[in-house]
């Protein structure tokens, strides 16, 4: 693989493969789903233990932040809020999609176009968030586009830098066999190239996916009006602790839900052609 | 181009010399315009280009040359070095506990299992909260303080060191290892040359993200309620309306954190690769 793929991959997937390692902790024995059950009942012991010292509005009950997270559910705001911003992440993914589609098969293709690509790629991806947020709120002030836009500019980065791995990657003795055989350059495509490319265009979306979601609430606490960031903010501006503690484990339930129901099943299809053993390793 | 490759390698001249031991052939000036360095200058170029038209079509975006023009003038101010050093200051501090805490829980969750799943979903629960919920929450309980910072800093950063923490601690090769064994290499040698090269590799790769999370985690506190560091600044030119402000400032949170990343830690994470160069064969 080129250098160039290679250093700009590093950090988010060495991170993702570092959380797959550590959250595959092989068949779940009930000794070991004890030991999980202890880590979280510790941690809400300890909060439970300073809520009774510490004043309510300063450190609320869990039990007070599971009614307020009721509440929410009822009134149905947790839903809509959280369909407001996903929503927003998923636009400012459709069109990192759309630019970093393109952009990956040029790098992928042509040396010029990587190394004019070589700095964009390496400074979106190394970019504070609260910069972004900033970016956004300037060049959008309130507006949904401003979030959206920012997800954008951190997600395509990703999104072209595996478009390329997985152009470089597309086995040429394929290329030349199809190329022999006179099949059309459209049938190559859809046969060799495009499932080649899709499983490393999806390892991107995945580990870039729990960033543009942060990326997209704290652009909302910025400048938005709807969504889990600007219910953040609103909590924060009326110095509501336990408001913003219901919405802080929603965040994390949310983003658990996305994972469960619509990642990983979404991962398994699109992984379902390569057999078990692997074969692409075996292709090349 | 394939056509004058061919020619170069292949040929041979009058003299039967090989081409290729001749001097290359003289190509036309706009030949460069094409290699890896002029691509990167014109992108460079071509960035500012764009940032500058947009900042003289709309008028709510700053351009290029007002934003230097504004960071001028804060040095002037001498607010530039009092507010990078007192953030630089809380980012050293929480970074060295993240250091600490990060590799003590990450070893220790590869050594005991039991500790490994008490951790494990605080691990991944820590990993997915972002930042800023922390730096608000933080704010409302502790004010303007040097506290926030540090302590954001502390919770966003120490996870991801874990986690790779604890996968360099179990990536140890294990082949090796019972091949030390089996010669009776001392357990302190092994430690010394075995475990320890294999896990500061991860170690490093983990600081890096760690340091980039943490330093944007003491930004964002200040962001929300400090009254000292660059995140402070940046917010109270927010305040003033003032977009040239705060994309100075964002400037100058840019320009730290890539100069860190390129000039110190590619060199740290480089180095603790480097005996892995031709030994993945052992791996």
């Amino acid at each position: 693989m080129s250098p160039v793929a290679e250093t700009a991959k590093t950090l988010e997937e060495l991170e993702q493969e570092a959380i797959d390692a550590l959250a595959s902790g092989g068949r779940r024995t009930r000794s070991k789903l004890l030991y999980s059950a202890l880590g979280a009942l510790g941690f809400v012991a300890v909060w439970a233990y300073f809520s009774t010292v510490l004043e309510p509005y300063v450190l609320p009950s869990p039990l007070a932040t599971a009614e307020r997270m009721w509440e929410l559910v009822i009134s149905g705001e947790a839903i809509s809020n959280f369909l407001s911003s996903f929503g927003k992440t998923m636009a400012g993914w459709a069109m990192a999609l759309t630019i970093g589609i393109p952009i990956g098969l040029l790098m992928g293709r042509y040396r010029y176009a990587r190394a004019f690509f070589h700095d964009f790629v390496y400074l979106f991806a190394n970019v504070p968030l609260l910069v972004y947020a900033v970016i956004a709120l300037v060049i959008f002030g309130i507006s949904p586009w401003g979030p959206a836009f920012v997800v954008m500019l951190e997600a395509f980065t990703g999104i072209a830098i595996n478009v390329a791995a997985g152009v470089e990657s597309v086995d040429r003795g394929l290329l030349a066999m199809s190329r022999s055989f006179r099949r059309s350059g459209r049938r190559t495509a859809r046969s060799i190239v495009i499932p080649t490319v899709v499983p490393f265009l999806f390892a991107s979306g995945r580990v870039s996916f729990a960033n543009s979601w942060k990326l997209a609430a704290l652009a909302e606490t910025f400048g938005g009006y709807s969504g889990i960031g600007f219910e953040l903010e609103k909590a924060f501006q009326t110095f509501s602790v336990v408001t913003l503690f219901a919405w802080m484990f929603f965040f994390v339930l949310f983003v658990i839900l996305v994972e469960r129901v619509l990642i990983t099943p979404l991962e398994r299809r699109v992984f379902a052609w390569r057999d078990p053993a692997g074969s692409r390793e075996r292709v090349s | 181009m394939t056509e004058v490759r061919t020619a170069t390698l292949g040929g041979t001249d009058d003299a039967g010399i090989p081409e290729l031991l001749l001097a290359p052939p003289e190509r036309p000036w706009w030949w460069r315009l094409g290699s890896d360095r002029a691509a990167r200058y014109t992108a460079r170029i071509a960035f500012l280009a764009v940032w500058q038209w947009a900042g003289s079509t709309f008028e709510d975006i700053p351009t290029p040359v007002s934003t230097i023009t504004f960071l001028v003038e804060e040095f002037q101010r001498g607010e530039v070095f009092p507010n990078v050093g007192i953030s630089l200051l809380r980012a050293v501090i929480a970074l060295t506990i993240v250091l600490v805490l990060g590799i003590a829980i990450g070893i220790a969750m590869a050594r005991w299992w039991r500790v490994r799943y008490f951790f494990t979903d605080l691990i991944l629960v820590g990993i997915t909260l972002p930042a800023f919920i922390w730096a608000l929450l933080v704010v409302m309980w502790w004010g303007f303080s040097n506290i926030g910072p540090i302590a954001v800093c502390v919770l966003s950063a120490t996870p991801q060191l874990v986690v790779s923490t604890f996968q360099g601690a179990t990536a140890t090769p294990g082949t090796l290892l019972s091949m030390s064994d089996a010669y009776r290499v001392h357990t302190r040698r092994q430690f010394r040359w075995l475990v320890i090269p294999s896990m500061m590799e991860y170690i490093a790769a983990g600081f890096r993200s760690a340091v980039l999370a943490g330093w944007g985690a003491v930004l964002l506190v200040e962001w929300f309620g400090n009254d000292k560091g660059v995140g402070f600044r940046a917010h109270y030119w927010y305040d003033a309306r003032s977009f040239d402000g705060m994309m100075a400032w964002g400037l100058v949170m840019m320009i730290i954190i890539l100069t860190f990343d390129r000039v110190v830690m590619d060199r740290v994470v480089l180095h603790f690769r480097s005996w892995r160069v031709g030994a993945q064969r052992w791996s």
